[in-house]
């Protein structure tokens, strides 16, 4: 009950009001915001937040900071530093995830580790080894579409055939296989029977 | 919540002075100087001196303390140091170890 009456109802946070100076070393297991001044070293698990009141003159490393006020130091977060719109801040920032708002004013380095070291190699031998199964497996798919819609887009397509005939010589540069799957490929609402045809052939190729 | 609320799980080495009213949950050590009034909670813990006008003290407290108005020594507290204001409270269940001066010429 003491607690009670002496805290004001305080929540869990820690507040720095206004007035209020601090200078040494600072830590803690809980979120922190800065309306007043905090100088020397500062150490948070979770976030610290510096309100547009605040001013921040220490080394943080914290988790996650959000600045809308001061800062001038270095800060080394585990997670995401943002500067908002009314942020400013002198010095170095290490952080996987930076967040810096148009409005913002930073001078320092920015360290957001090695670049996702996880994605990049990932996705070069990805690409290689798609693009020749693409070619080989994008014919069997195609015979297959056309035969379906053959019966409505026939009636569509006949006024339109006459288009189709032209695109069909610059394909034979492929394998005589190819070129015979990919001439129908244009050429289905002609003649639904011989994609089927087709169909079965590509499949005994394989 | 105007107030500035030191956390439970915040520890703070060094100074902390300002002009407004204070709570402290955790653990401050160095030195506190507020125009105004701290409050040391059950669970707060300071190793320091203080220098303020009003104190209510429910937690621990280690160091010397010099109030201009008023120090209160809740019942649970734990207090050694000395302390030096015009009004001292100490409470039923309160523990204190240390010189008291109320020497208002002091002021």
């Amino acid at each position: 009950m003491a607690a009670k009456d002496l805290g004001g109802g305080a929540g869990n946070n820690t507040v720095i009001g206004q007035s209020i100076l601090i200078s040494g070393k600072l830590t803690g297991d809980e979120d922190l915001t800065v309306q007043g001044r905090v100088e020397g070293e500062l150490t948070l698990t979770r976030t610290l937040i510096v309100e547009p009141s605040g001013v921040v003159k220490a080394n943080v490393a914290v988790k996650n900071a959000i600045i809308s006020g001061v800062v001038v130091g270095n800060i080394n977060a585990t997670e995401s530093v943002e500067l908002t719109r009314e942020g400013r801040m002198v010095g170095d920032i290490r952080a996987p995830r930076v967040i810096i708002v148009d409005g913002a004013s930073f001078r320092g380095r920015v360290d957001m580790g090695d670049v996702e070291p996880g994605r990049l190699p990932a996705e070069r031998p990805q690409r290689p080894v798609i693009r020749p199964q693409v070619r080989p497996g994008a014919a069997p798919p195609r015979p297959p579409p056309p035969p379906a819609r053959s019966a409505p887009t026939a009636v569509e397509r006949r006024p339109s055939a006459p288009p189709a005939p032209p695109s069909a010589p610059p394909r034979p540069p492929p394998p005589p296989a190819a070129t015979a799957a990919k001439v129908e490929a244009p050429t289905p609402p002609l003649v639904g029977a011989g994609a089927k045809k087709k169909v079965i052939i590509k499949k005994k190729t394989k | 919540m105007a107030n500035t609320v030191i956390g439970s799980s915040i520890v703070i080495d060094g100074e902390i002075s300002g002009d407004e009213d204070l709570v402290i949950q955790g653990t401050v050590k160095g030195k506190i100087s507020l125009k105004e009034s701290l409050y040391v909670e059950g669970s707060g813990v300071v190793e320091a001196d203080i220098e303020t006008q009003n104190v209510e003290i429910a937690g621990r407290v280690t160091g010397n303390i010099a109030a201009s108005d008023k120090v209160e020594l809740k019942s649970e507290c734990r207090v050694v140091g000395d302390i030096k204001a015009p009004r001292i409270l100490i409470a039923d269940g309160a523990s204190f170890k240390g010189n008291v001066d109320m020497d208002e010429k002091a002021r």
